[in-house]
């Protein structure tokens, strides 16, 4: 006997939303029945983080919330909505539901970045948000930002990194030279800071990575967030060797998303 | 100790009575319902339930009150072990015993039925499914080709 002649609509949806969203859309191919219970508002919902609301409803994108649950969850997946006044983004990753945040250059602490001769902030069309940073010139590159982890989704392998650019021209103090990236959760330092050059030449080994928004991203480290009991996660970028300046990174911002364990 | 040695009688759909530790049987919110709601000592008619399914279920509900009064010295991980054998069972066994948690509201059982129905469902194609489940591909092509345009990143993943 076909499964959605016997069981009900509740007990097929408690069946659906304890799959995952990637089996959910597969069972929506399977047959008209099937598909209206994978479909449905509850299916998704669950799907979605517990406290989804409250995160859109202080976002700038609040209309959101007249979605149907499946068209909102892949809403989140392909389009960050903005939180914070602005300053950071939200979304969620497809396979698992699970939030991502990116902290934006303003939500950053960029040391002498008030400072025009050193840092401006401008706009740029492939930004999502509305100013990044661009360094104009400075010795002491240093920029720190700061997470609450209880935002995240537990029982989570999250990594953070680092989203930028180079300037196409005038670059200079990159090339061939590392930058220390350095992760610190819940207070704990960790010994380990990852020296990564943000402008490899063909030889080196590559930790830069082309995004599909257009940025480009290197990691920062990763920490495994079991209950969100950890206080908070500092994430820093810093090269302070006085001898030589630097100039034209530009700083989209630092993303911390799921990350499978071992990839 | 009154409370654990009540006794409360249920009638099943094929006539079959069964005389239940009344903390056994209201696991089951509707039979508490019930009891709380009736009259002292009257039979509850298990209608859309039958003998065998509720044997199995009052196993099911014995097995997890004498485990959580500390009657019973099980460990966690043996428990996880016990409910993974006791789904064990033919589909339709398993299908009646969803409908029968969710029609006597016994929580934690409903979960883990559906749960073992949702894992047979995780990672399959939309063919295995159908197979699995005995469902029949009602979509015309055109229409299971606007679904697989809608849902493409999740084909993509389960390598449809």
């Amino acid at each position: 006997m076909d499964i959605t002649r016997i069981l009900p609509e509740e007990c097929l949806c408690l069946i659906i939303s304890l799959t995952s969203p990637v089996d959910a859309c597969g069972s929506a191919m399977v047959s008209h029945a099937l598909r209206s219970v994978a479909d449905c508002d509850a299916v998704w919902e669950k799907f979605l983080p517990s406290d989804y609301k409250s995160i859109i409803s202080g976002s700038s994108s609040s209309s959101l919330l007249s979605l149907g649950k499946k068209d909102l969850y892949f809403h989140l997946c392909f389009h960050p909505v903005l939180i914070q006044n602005g300053t950071m983004s939200f979304q969620l990753k497809k396979e698992s539901g699970k939030k991502c945040y990116m902290l934006g250059a303003r939500a950053l602490s960029i040391i002498w970045g008030d400072t025009p001769s050193y840092w401006t902030w401008k706009s740029l069309p492939e930004s999502r948000f509305s100013e990044v940073a661009e360094l104009k010139l400075v010795w002491w590159l240093e920029v720190k930002g700061m997470i609450d982890v209880r935002i995240l989704s537990s029982n989570t392998n999250y990594a953070a990194y680092l989203v930028f650019k180079l300037r196409n021209r005038r670059t200079i103090g990159f090339r061939h030279r590392a930058v220390g990236l350095h992760i610190n959760v819940g207070g704990i330092t960790s010994r380990e800071v990852r020296r990564v050059s943000l402008d490899p030449s063909q030889n080196e080994t590559q930790h830069v990575r082309e995004r599909e928004d257009g940025w480009m991203e290197v990691e920062m480290g990763e920490f495994f967030n079991e209950f969100g009991d950890d206080g908070t996660v500092q994430l820093s970028l810093r090269e302070v060797d006085t001898s030589y300046f630097k100039q034209g990174l530009i700083i989209e911002g630092i993303e911390l998303r799921p990350k499978n364990t071992g990839s | 100790m009154g409370s654990t040695s009540t006794k409360i009688k249920l009638r099943t759909s094929d006539q079959k009575v069964f005389e239940v530790e009344k903390a056994v049987a209201v696991q089951s919110q509707t039979i508490k319902y019930f009891y709380e709601n009736g009259c002292p000592g009257s039979v509850i008619h298990v209608h859309s339930v039958s003998g065998d399914i509720l044997s199995k279920i009052l196993d099911y509900c014995k097995k997890h009150v004498n485990s959580a009064a500390g009657k019973e010295d099980i460990s966690p991980e043996e428990l996880y072990e016990w409910d993974t054998n006791f789904v064990k069972v033919d589909q339709n066994t398993l299908f009646d015993l969803i409908l029968a948690a969710n029609c006597l509201k016994i929580e934690s059982l409903l979960d883990l039925t559906c749960q073992t129905v949702a894992n047979m469902i995780k990672g399959k194609r939309p063919e295995e499914i159908r197979t699995t489940f005995n469902i029949k591909n009602d979509y015309t092509p055109e229409a299971e080709e606007a679904v697989r345009r809608e849902n493409k990143w999740a084909f993509d993943m389960l390598g449809v």
